[in-house]
């Protein structure tokens, strides 16, 4: 407990100096701005479930990279008690505890950091580890975290729920104007580069339309050739990826900096020619690594690198 | 006459690794082809030993155990099992197969490991099937046969082996008195018609007298008479080593053992 | 004749895993296009190796345990090559080796424990100990992969269980050599252990009895088993049903003698998993389906016709 008071009073402190900030004006509703709105608040989550709380969510322990980067963009940062091993971004969130992993949450972990909102990205496990959450008294929030369109919904659901609503309206604006953008569901005019994301060698595994690396793609001029797989990732046959013959092959860039790929040498993989003629794209993991509130940023980068191999 | 001398055990003695006491001590007994050798004795009197130390699988603590004239333990294991033939007490069989190719098994120790089986052997197949009475049951499935009908397949299988001597290892442990009669008269049959050996180990103490020319009893690993069973099968000699009361009587020529009736302390 | 039909399964998976495949390949163009000379061809002729090997081996460790259910990934196998190949990504090894021989490795470490406690106390590869010990040897191994899994930085390490779940995509000409220089010889060892295999069927001391150098046969077939087992877990992970059903399937065709089953076995299991492989690539393009699901699908009803076939005579 007395670990924890350094924090409380840090958290109190940082609260303080946003509600200043906060009353100095932001675009949006000037009303809602002056503080975290008090009163009791609720959403409807992405797995339908209706969360209500007596007042905006002051300990929030979040189980997922990109609602951890989403809070602390709307402001809500000082609200954040816990987070997993892999929520990095933005640097100011290593100073919040871990809770574990992510990928089976520790109930125990979460529920001793007290929080009164544990925010969890939509899978069949965390769907049960909500279950679970509620009947120990502690509301969860089911959020979906694959595409584009999922963060911006996440945005004014977390807004709301932590009482900045108004930023959460603007993220979610920005993310829309975003997806607005000139290119929808790509055609594939001449001329446009054509890539894949393979996130795994063996077996290989692809990004399908499902995911907002899909989006982005498109947006930055790109042709994802694995846009028929509905879902967000998949597996696929070497040879279906050397017959779609991408351009240039993107690869997710992982905390550890590597050359190239590991499968670069494997005598299979010559059959692909982007491999063969080393067409790869590095993307940094901070900022593709999932779907964050950055995405115009991360449409530009990409816009660039592509007209590189163009 | 002097047949061939083919198991010999002197004054042997064997302890079990791990063991406290000796399995058998001092025990010698000799079979030469045409011989009908039963071993009786209470349970843990060492039967089972005394044939594991025959085929070599137990080397003798003092004494020698020797197989035509050389040490058991020496021989190469499918050399020896063209000599000997056992019938074990117990058997797994885990997969469904045919007697033939049940019977085919006892072929073993005549094959090469690459060769295939060659006319000769389905010959000694037909043969060992014929001698034990099991022709009729050739393409019957192993696991629909009768107790005495898989006894007598397995006794088919150790003759395929075409051994010089049978050691059967209670061949007749759960059969009926109908098949134990028809086993012991088939090895009867054998070692009279054709010229081999019998070892036969049993509880049966009666069966064992009427059939066998020799009887070797043994008492907690040691020998307590060897011979004639007229001569080993004394009132008193079976009441000592049984530790229960018992007449002898004499059938046909033999003596037969009726336990009598001693009422609980 | 049965042997003639399995032969012409086998040439007739081969010919449908070089003419089938998500990706459009005219049979005009067959023998020019890169897919097919350097993706199918040698993605078709190493299943078949893995899977004949594996169908040996399940025959031989089936016989050697005296257990119908026995498989090639009883003895731990799989767990040490599971940790092989996450100890590398761990450790970012690198060379597009690395992985199948840090499982092949970690194969090898867990057969040498297993082997050994089976030695324990003189109880000379009993196999209930050899069960038992494989399990225990997995489960430890499989344990400590998940903990480096958990405390790992690398994300995409989570990935390395996909490898584990088995597949063939790593097939090249290259791992094809290798794994027929290596494969032949625990294969001979095993085949010529047919016959003794057929004796210790009775149980071992009949098999003594009958001539059969049990110790050593023992020994002998647990680790030529092994081996074709480890080889195979480093070059296409963990491919189950095959090792313990196609032996089987032969065994109610070609009985019980080893010198026929083994042999069947291999074709069978050979020629089931190219044709799985094939489905895996087929059914449901561009995605590829996990072949060891395919091979329990295409099996099981298969293993029921002929369970009725078999118990209606």
């Amino acid at each position: 407990m007395r670990r924890s008071a350094p924090r409380t009073y840090l958290a109190a402190r940082l609260l303080v100096s946003l509600v200043l900030l906060g009353a100095c004006g932001r675009t949006g509703d000037r009303r809602a701005a002056a503080s975290p709105a008090s009163g009791a608040v609720t959403v409807t989550d992405d797995a339908g479930h209706s969360v209500t709380l007596p007042a905006p969510a002051r300990r929030v322990v979040s189980v997922a990279p990109s609602s951890t980067e989403l809070l602390f963009a709307l402001g809500a940062g000082a609200q954040v008690v816990g987070r997993t091993t892999w929520c990095k971004y933005p640097p100011a969130a290593l100073a919040v505890p871990v809770v574990g992993d992510g990928l089976n949450p520790s109930l125990e972990a979460v529920a001793a950091r007290r929080p009164d909102l544990v925010v969890l990205y939509r899978s069949p496990l965390n769907e049960t580890a909500a279950a679970q959450l509620a009947r120990i008294g502690i509301p969860a929030l089911v959020v979906k975290q694959d595409r584009l369109e999922d963060l911006a919904r996440a945005a004014r659901l977390l807004g709301v729920i932590t009482g900045h609503p108004s930023a959460g309206d603007t993220i979610a604006a920005a993310i829309d104007a975003v997806l607005q953008g000139p290119l929808h569901p790509p055609s594939s005019p001449p001329g446009r580069v054509r890539l894949a994301f393979v996130v795994w060698d063996n077996p290989p595994m692809v990004i399908g339309a499902g995911s907002y690396l899909d989006q982005i793609a498109g947006l930055a001029g790109g042709v994802n050739v694995f846009h028929d797989i509905g879902s967000a990732s998949a597996t696929v046959s070497l040879e279906t990826v050397a017959a779609r013959d991408p351009d240039v092959i993107a690869v997710l860039d992982d905390s550890t900096p590597v050359g190239e790929p590991a499968y670069t040498a494997r005598p299979e993989w010559q059959v692909v020619r982007a491999v063969r003629q080393r067409r790869f794209v590095h993307l940094p993991a901070d900022l593709f690594g999932r779907p964050s509130p950055r995405a115009a940023e991360a449409v530009a980068e990409l816009r660039r690198r592509l007209e590189a191999w163009q | 006459m002097d047949r061939d001398l083919i198991l010999a055990l002197r004054d042997v003695s064997a302890r079990y690794p791990g063991a406290a006491r000796d399995a058998l001590t001092g025990v010698s007994l000799d079979v030469r082809a045409g011989d009908f050798l039963a071993v009786l004795g209470p349970n843990g009197s060492g039967k089972t030993t005394l044939v594991r130390m025959t085929l070599g699988l137990l080397v003798p603590a003092t004494g020698t155990a020797e197989v035509l004239g050389r040490p058991a333990a020496a021989w190469p294991r499918r050399d020896l099992a063209r000599v000997v033939g056992v019938v074990s007490q117990r058997e797994e069989n885990l997969f469904p197969q045919r007697v033939r190719e049940s019977v085919l098994l006892g072929r073993y120790p005549h094959l090469s490991t690459w060769g295939g089986e060659r006319a000769e052997d389905h010959v000694a197949v037909a043969r060992a099937l014929e001698r034990s009475d099991a022709t009729a049951l050739a393409d019957r499935w192993i696991w629909t046969l009768s107790g005495g009908e898989y006894q007598r397949v397995r006794l088919a299988r150790a003759l395929a082996q075409e051994p010089r001597v049978l050691v059967l290892d209670e061949p007749t442990a759960s059969l009926d008195l109908r098949h134990e009669m028809e086993l012991f008269e088939l090895v009867r049959d054998l070692v009279d018609a054709h010229g081999l050996a019998a070892v036969v180990v049993t509880h049966h103490v009666n069966l064992a007298a009427r059939f066998a020319d020799r009887v070797l009893l043994l008492d907690d690993g040691r020998p307590a008479a060897s011979g004639p069973p007229s001569d080993v099968l004394t009132r008193a000699t079976v009441e000592r080593v049984f530790a229960w009361p018992v007449a002898i009587e004499p059938f046909d020529g033999r003596p037969q053992m009726i336990p009598l009736r001693k009422p609980l302390p | 004749m049965r042997w003639l039909a399995l032969a012409g399964l086998s040439l007739v998976a081969l010919a449908l895993a070089v003419v089938l495949g998500p990706a459009h390949v005219a049979l005009a163009d067959l023998g020019r296009s890169p897919i097919v000379r350097e993706l199918r061809i040698p993605r078709a002729l190493l299943g078949f190796v893995v899977g004949g090997s594996l169908a040996v081996s399940g025959a031989s460790l089936q016989a050697l345990m005296r257990n119908p259910l026995a498989d090639p990934f009883l003895l731990g196998l799989s767990g040490g090559a599971g940790l092989g190949a996450v100890a590398a990504l761990a450790l970012h090894l690198g060379g597009p080796w690395a992985v199948p021989l840090a499982a092949f490795i970690g194969a090898l470490v867990a057969l040498a424990l297993v082997f050994r406690l089976g030695l324990i106390g003189g109880a000379e590869l009993d196999p209930r100990v050899l069960l038992l010990g494989g399990v225990a040897v997995g489960a430890f191994a499989g344990a400590v992969m998940t903990a480096i899994i958990s405390v790992s930085e690398a994300a995409q390490l989570r990935n390395a269980f996909l490898w584990l779940w088995g597949g063939l995509s790593g097939a090249s000409w290259d791992t094809l050599l290798v794994l027929c220089l290596y494969v032949p010889v625990p294969l001979l060892v095993l085949l010529a252990s047919a016959r003794p295999l057929d004796v210790l069927a009775l149980g071992e001391e009949p098999a003594r009895y009958l001539g059969a150098d049990v110790t050593a046969l023992k020994r002998r077939v647990y680790l030529a088993a092994s081996l074709l087992t480890a080889a195979a877990v480093a070059v296409s992970g963990v491919i189950g049903f095959v090792g313990l059903m196609v032996p089987h399937l032969c065994r109610g065709v070609w009985g019980q003698r080893h010198r026929a089953l083994l042999p069947a076995s291999f074709l069978g299991g050979g020629a089931l998993l190219v044709l799985a492989d094939t489905a895996a690539r087929v059914a449901v393009a561009p995605r590829e389906l996990p072949v060891g699901i395919v091979t329990a699908l295409i099996g099981v009803p298969l293993f029921a016709l002929l369970l009725r076939r078999w118990t209606a005579t």
